[in-house]
């Protein structure tokens, strides 16, 4: 019975490789972007997976519009030739290998040059420990990024969103899943012909909470998505449940919660099993996102008979309307520096997301799109992923703060929706 | 451990210089740079993390489930009792996948009707079900049900005699829908006349409860549109408490997630913003 499972598991490694979102459009900036070329990574393994690993760290690269990654019939080796690189505007080169030394561990070498200066930026040998070659992909990436942006990157993480497909036998599948932060490798933890919204990972990603609508009605589940477990229900409320956000210290969950038909925010704590009320407004108040400190969270509320979004800072009890222009602001969540808010804005008949510096009140609206929904920071806070329309079709849309350059992930058929960034896996 | 060297494929954007022999490459590219001990360090990315969570019937996870051969689900489907929804074509081959790893994870939750769900009831809950429907029970010399089967069936009997005043009922008016204006819960003249004949119906049939479904259109994000939708069921509530129905009526909300017509356009959003009413 091992045994089978084995075989399982391994199956469904193999047909992952074919599967993931794809990538459908990348509307590039005209703001330049860092040239850099990666070579060819060599790769010595008695592996059958073929993949390269130097485009799965190209792509990973350019879709932060940070760079303009290219690659190289060549493998560079000793002799750069620095003034080829100059010639052809290129300001650093990246070359590599891994080489496996047993089944679970690889020596990873990196080489990064700067082409102006002639010297090594970084060059390190790394021992990982892992099986995978895309997620050493991913590794690499952020290292790279780090050493010639100073910042961290956002490539070894997760996405979770909601996939829902329609078929005329059975009707509308929606099924929860997560897959690496390029949409490869999808997983799916949650399946069922009833609607799933609004998950949300715990700061130490074990837990994923969403809203499901399994028992017709929405409800808060918490699942444990590495475990082998039945998702948890939240206790049972008299009207809605919906719209989780995690404290950071991950002993309690921001809620809303229906109380006599009352639309407002509770906060539930694991422990005590106890509820504590957030807010109190005979108005809708929901969509409560924590700030990273875990001492304030914004939310949306209609209490002025317009949909804006507050922020209340929890030590001292004090709610703030936090936008003013426009007459729909909603669904706000935190940026990781706790500075900005990415929001929905309506502009006309348009909702788009937009960012909000919350000191300054400055809004600078991102898209042009016609119905966005759903923005999350990247963990280092340098893209927001949101869903959108194209051609009446939800798709996932990527766009760096940087320089507004977008990318846009569909599946092949059926919606996707309902986008979440998971944190740093440490 | 034989190794083999893989280079792989690329995409090439650009003509370089110094053409490498490519299988020259592995020693010299050690000889490159031979890092010292300082320069190397260690990572551990997990990779171990295999997402196994189980379906919310236990058993099989559903990756599992979506890896299995028709035939394997087609086991695993007569086995728990859901036969009958196999589609095989003229080859024997299963026509309808989905719908049965869909049937498998929900099976949890599949009950044989009415009366499988009255089956699973204690004698007391059927009591104070019978008691509420002015069903007569016997009780024996120690007070408990001595007539449970012949009750359950004249509870599915009553079930199915309100099912038939229902139908007629929904036959009888169209006003089973409710349409609200964009970001609205107001209700109108129209809607109230129509809510006055539902209050009408509950009076007249006092052992039917109402379930008000709240809807939303598209626009707005989807957590506002479910707490709209709930207002919207709420409002309508509000009328029908006026005859004190309350305690018969349980209200939920779908926002925008259950549109009647889907589309991004003036049509389709009036059709969706609206609160259904179903009796059972």
């Amino acid at each position: 019975m091992k045994y089978l499972k084995f075989i399982l598991l391994f199956n469904i490694l193999l047909s992952f490789s074919a599967n993931a979102l794809l990538e459908v459009n990348i509307l590039k900036s005209k703001e330049a972007a860092f040239p850099i070329v990666i070579a060819p990574f060599e790769v010595i393994s008695d592996s059958e997976e073929n993949i390269d690993i130097a485009k799965i760290i190209r792509d990973n690269l350019n879709r932060s519009g940070q760079f303009s990654a290219l690659s190289t019939d060549a493998l560079v080796t000793n002799q750069i030739n620095f003034n080829f690189w100059k010639e052809h505007k290129k300001d650093a080169v990246v070359f590599g290998k891994v080489e496996q030394v047993s089944p679970r561990n690889y020596d990873v070498y990196v080489y990064i040059y700067d082409v102006f200066s002639e010297k090594s930026l970084y060059q390190k040998k790394i021992r990982v420990n892992n099986k995978g070659f895309r997620q050493i992909a991913h590794f690499l990436s952020d290292k790279i990024y780090y050493v010639l942006l100073g910042q961290k990157g956002s490539f070894n993480t997760r996405l979770s969103y909601v996939t829902v497909t329609e078929n005329n036998s059975s009707g509308r599948t929606y099924r929860l899943q997560i897959s690496d932060s390029d949409g490869f490798n999808p997983q799916t933890v949650v399946r069922q012909s009833n609607p799933i919204l609004s998950p949300a990972w715990s700061k130490d990603q074990k837990k994923l909470a969403y809203v499901s609508f399994k028992n017709n009605r929405s409800e808060v589940f918490v699942m444990t998505p590495f475990l082998k477990t039945i998702p948890i229900k939240l206790p049972k409320f008299d009207g809605i449940a919906s719209s989780p956000s995690w404290h950071p210290s991950g002993e309690s969950i921001a809620l809303t919660i229906s109380k006599q038909g009352n639309k407002d925010i509770y906060l539930y704590n694991f422990k005590s099993k106890s509820l504590k009320r957030l807010t109190k407004n005979i108005s809708i108040d929901t969509e409560a996102s924590f700030s990273p400190d875990g001492n304030s969270i914004a939310f949306t509320s209609n209490r002025t008979g317009q949909v804006q979004v507050y922020i209340k800072d929890l030590n001292s009890g004090k709610i703030s309307r936090a936008t003013f222009e426009g007459r729909y602001n909603a669904k706000p969540v935190f940026s990781p520096d706790g500075k900005d808010l990415a929001i929905i804005h309506r502009v006309g008949k348009d909702y788009r997301v937009a960012l909000l510096d919350i000191a300054s009140r400055d809004l600078t609206i991102m898209t042009r799109n016609k119905s966005d929904e759903s923005p999350y920071f990247s963990p280092n806070g340098g893209m927001i992923i949101f869903s959108t329309n194209r051609d009446n079709k939800g798709i996932l849309s990527i766009i760096s703060i940087h320089n507004n350059q977008i990318v846009e992930l569909m599946q092949k058929t059926g919606e996707v929706r309902e986008p979440t960034w998971s944190n740093y896996s440490n | 451990m034989s190794k083999k060297i893989l280079l792989l494929s690329s995409v090439i954007f650009l003509s370089s210089c110094g053409a490498n022999n490519i299988s020259e490459l592995g020693d010299k590219f050690l000889d490159l740079i031979n890092p010292s001990d300082a320069a190397t360090e260690q990572a551990d990315l997990g990779g171990d993390e295999i997402l196994i969570a189980m379906d919310e019937s236990g058993g099989f996870t559903i990756n599992e489930l979506e890896q299995l051969s028709n035939d394997e689900l087609i086991a695993i489907a007569k086995e728990k009792g859901l036969g009958d929804l196999i589609v095989l074509d003229a080859d024997g081959n299963l026509q309808n996948r989905d719908q049965i790893i869909n049937a498998i994870v929900e099976s949890g939750d599949l009950l044989d009707g009415k009366s499988a769900e009255l089956e699973l009831l204690s004698d007391d809950a059927l009591i104070e079900m019978a008691a509420s429907k002015g069903i007569d029970f016997e009780l024996d010399a120690d007070g408990n049900l001595a007539n449970r089967d012949e009750l359950i069936n004249a509870l599915m009997d009553d079930a199915a005699a309100m099912l038939a005043i229902i139908e007629n009922f929904k036959n009888s008016t169209d006003s089973f829908i409710l349409y609200f204006s964009y970001d609205d819960t107001e209700i109108d003249e129209v809607s109230t006349r129509a809510i006055i004949e539902h209050a009408n119906f509950m009076q007249d049939n006092p052992s039917v409860s109402l379930r008000l479904e709240g809807h939303a259109d598209e626009r707005g994000t989807r957590e506002y549109n479910l707490a709209l939708g709930e207002n919207r069921a709420l409002s309508v509530k509000e009328v029908l408490s006026l005859y004190n129905l309350d305690d018969r009526i349980m209200v939920v909300s779908y926002g925008e997630e259950s549109p009647v017509l889907v589309g991004s356009n003036e049509i389709a959003w009036k059709e969706n913003r609206r609160v259904e009413f179903s009796y059972y």
